[in-house]
């Protein structure tokens, strides 16, 4: 290493100082995190120290059990827990049921195309630059009117048609480069429209549907304002909960408390980051055509 | 009746006229070859006869039945595409069986079926592989055994063997018309390879622009071409094309070509009725370098053989062949001479013309110029 050219130094200086930049970028980014991981643990006499950086000087799993089972939220004390599985009601199948209806009309947009199936993925795509404001009016009315309002049915509706626009945006982009002619011979082996979607593309189409999954999911999860403007009480979703959990604390605020319930609403999609990511891999299609 | 007879089939993409009304009728089981320049429509009208490219007009008849509109699950066609087009998530057993499985063939009975089919084409320890795991040779037997394992009546080959190496390829090659030989199943099958064409054909259909210059057996395409274009297409190195005038000379037809200092005047010996009109006219005379060779290889036997002195502009030694290029009229000539002809460029040396291979074409329509009688006697002898 000795002799090492000046280009080289100056290509590892570059790199030192670059590296340097990303990391506080990175220690920056990660501050809250660390902040509400450590505070979660922390007793509220601690808290009450200032100290907030530090790690706990006593561990405990108190403000946990009492977030996920004891906290008050408005007038019921039974902590967070029933509002996370309504979140988990509503994510799964709003998730899977606007996923597959992408990818259907994915399907159907490139692969059957139709008179107009340019106007129609146009009309769909609209539907992703439509704010969420604008619809909660109309929507409350149709929820209304299907007997759905203050429901988890209700939200998983409203999630479901929010969604498949962008779903339908992911698979006719990642169909439209899908080779025809795997449909086509797959048509000369005898199989019908479901067979070709289920048999030929779906199986093809990891890296689309994990995508689908790890956008659908956070968007759904994440999402307070219909869940606060559709479903209410008993039905809403952890998003709300929280909320409600903050504002409804009364005397000396329980960051601790605040803290754990708040990570247990980020668990879910940080867990889904990581198995999703794991499949997230490219080069599936390889070996499907020549090149 | 033909077995498979498309009969002036056109096909528009919008306002592009592809295909302008091909006529093509072959024998069950004849193995036709489509050959043409890139985009004369010879993918399309593959696409056609499998049912996955619409009819814009005219009507596609196989085994008398008119297949137009029959879905093509159900024409009982299977196709080796251009691109293999394999399924990527099923292991290759599950590519070769899949037409089977739609076709609701029981397990026991699948399972068999596609290893026969492995064995035959020698990918049996490659079952249990996806597409993305094999080499572009496997691939190509992959696609293939998913045609096979069916036993279609018609199978269609969009240029198989185009993405594999010289030597992978004459293998394939002959193993695709033992295949034929032993299936006896009609082939129809394009391709942009000389040899491949002339090799496996029963027939070849010359394409041009999406229209048909001639159909016929590989003979016939290479030594009795319909026009210029089918000439100068078929055969390599392809067949030379030298300006001449007819004219007659002491009551002999010979064509006339200047060659620099003398004249070289080739007797007319074929379609000398139709050439009899054409005295004191220009035309084009066609002759494949194996028609122009040394006096000493030249068959002299009918007496059809014209010697001249030319200079030698250029030798190319192939191995098997010696090329040799001289100069007729304005045009360079290749002539096929035995290896180790001793010969060095600038030299003058004696060609021997096969004046019974001779063929003239009209040069304003390109049309050849021919006798009425469709087979010449002096041709079939040759054969
Ligand atoms: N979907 C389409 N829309 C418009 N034109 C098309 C379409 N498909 C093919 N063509 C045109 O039709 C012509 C014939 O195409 P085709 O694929 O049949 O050619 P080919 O003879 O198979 O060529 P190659 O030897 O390169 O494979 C081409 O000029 C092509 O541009
Ligand atoms: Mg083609």
């Amino acid at each position: 290493m000795s002799a090492a050219s000046p280009a080289a130094r100056r290509g590892a200086a570059t790199r030192v100082v670059l590296y340097a930049i990303l990391l506080v970028f990175a220690v920056i980014y990660l501050m809250p995190l660390y902040v509400m991981l450590t505070t979660s643990f922390k007793t509220l006499e601690e808290i009450h120290q200032g100290n907030m950086l530090a790690l706990p000087g006593e561990w405990t799993l108190a403000p946990w059990r009492e977030a996920w089972g004891s906290a008050c939220i408005g007038l019921e004390c039974n902590g967070v827990h029933g509002y996370f599985f309504n979140s988990i009601k509503i994510v799964i199948p709003a998730v899977l049921i606007s996923g597959l209806l992408g990818a259907f009309n994915g399907y159907v947009l490139t692969k059957w195309k139709f008179r107009g199936h340019k106007i129609v993925f146009g009309l769909i795509l609209f539907s992703c630059f439509i704010p969420f404001q604008i619809i909660l009016l109309p929507m409350a009315r149709v929820l209304g009117i299907l007997h759905l309002a203050n429901s988890t049915g209700g939200l998983v509706l409203v999630h479901i048609v929010y969604g498949i626009g962008f779903t339908t945006l992911f698979f006719r982009n990642f169909y439209a480069s899908f080779p025809d002619e795997l449909v086509r011979a797959a048509q000369l082996d005898g199989a019908g429209f479901f067979t070709i979607f289920f048999r030929i593309l779906l199986p093809a189409s990891v890296p689309i549907i994990v995508v689908t999954i790890i956008w659908q999911f956070t968007n759904v999860w994440n999402d307070f304002l219909f869940g606060v403007s559709f479903a209410s009480g008993d039905s809403a979703p952890i998003t709300v909960a929280l909320n409600n959990l903050v504002n409804s604390s009364t005397g000396v605020k329980a960051y601790n408390v605040n803290m754990a319930a708040a990570m247990v609403a980020a668990v879910p999609t940080l867990i889904v980051y990581i198995l999703a990511g794991k499949y997230f891999l490219r080069g599936l299609m390889s070996g499907s055509v020549k090149g | 009746m033909s077995f498979l007879h498309i009969n002036n089939v056109h096909k528009r993409f919008g306002e592009t006229h592809v295909l302008k009304g091909v006529d093509i009728a072959i024998e069950q089981g004849d193995f036709l070859v489509l050959v043409g320049p890139s985009g004369c429509g010879k993918s399309t009208l593959l696409n056609m006869i499998a049912g996955l490219d619409s009819i814009s007009e005219g009507e596609l008849l196989l085994d008398g039945r008119c297949i137009n509109d029959v879905h093509p699950s159900r024409r009982d066609i299977a196709m080796v595409f251009q691109s293999y087009a394999l399924y990527p998530s099923m292991t290759v057993a599950g590519n070769i069986g899949f037409g089977l499985e739609m076709r609701k063939v029981p397990r026991k009975e699948r399972r068999e079926a596609v290893d026969r089919v492995a064995k035959l084409l020698q990918i049996e320890n490659l079952l249990d592989r996806k597409p993305g795991q094999l080499s572009g040779g496997q691939r190509q037997r992959v696609a293939m055994g998913r045609a096979l394992v069916r036993d279609p009546q018609l199978f269609l080959f969009d240029e198989p063997l185009s993405n594999l190496d010289a030597k992978l390829r004459v293998d394939m090659r002959s193993e695709i018309k033992q295949l034929h030989q032993r299936l006896k199943t009609t082939i129809v099958y394009v391709t942009h390879d000389q040899v491949e064409a002339m090799t496996l054909a029963t027939r070849i259909a010359v394409m041009r622009a999406g229209e048909l210059q001639q159909l016929g057996t590989p003979h016939e395409v290479y030594d009795d071409p319909n026009n210029l274009f089918v000439a100068g297409f078929m055969g390599s190195p392809s067949m030379n094309l030298v300006k001449a005038r007819i004219v007659e000379h002491d009551g002999v037809l010979v064509a006339q070509v200047a060659t620099g200092d003398t004249t070289l005047a080739l007797p007319i010996v074929r379609d000398r009725e139709a050439l009899s009109d054409w005295c004191g006219r220009d035309v084009i005379l066609g002759l494949r370098p194996e028609a122009i060779t040394d006096p000493a290889s030249a068959n002299h036997r009918d007496g059809n053989i014209h010697e001249a002195e030319l200079p030698v502009d250029l030798i190319e030694p192939t191995g098997a062949d010696l090329y040799v290029v001289t100069t007729l009229g304005d045009a360079s000539v290749n002539a096929r001479m035995r290896p180790g002809t001793p010969l060095r460029p600038g030299e003058r040396t004696r060609f021997a013309f096969d004046v019974s291979r001779m063929v003239v074409f009209d040069p304003e329509s390109e049309r050849r110029i021919r006798d009425e009688q469709m087979i010449d006697s002096a041709l079939e002898e040759t054969a």
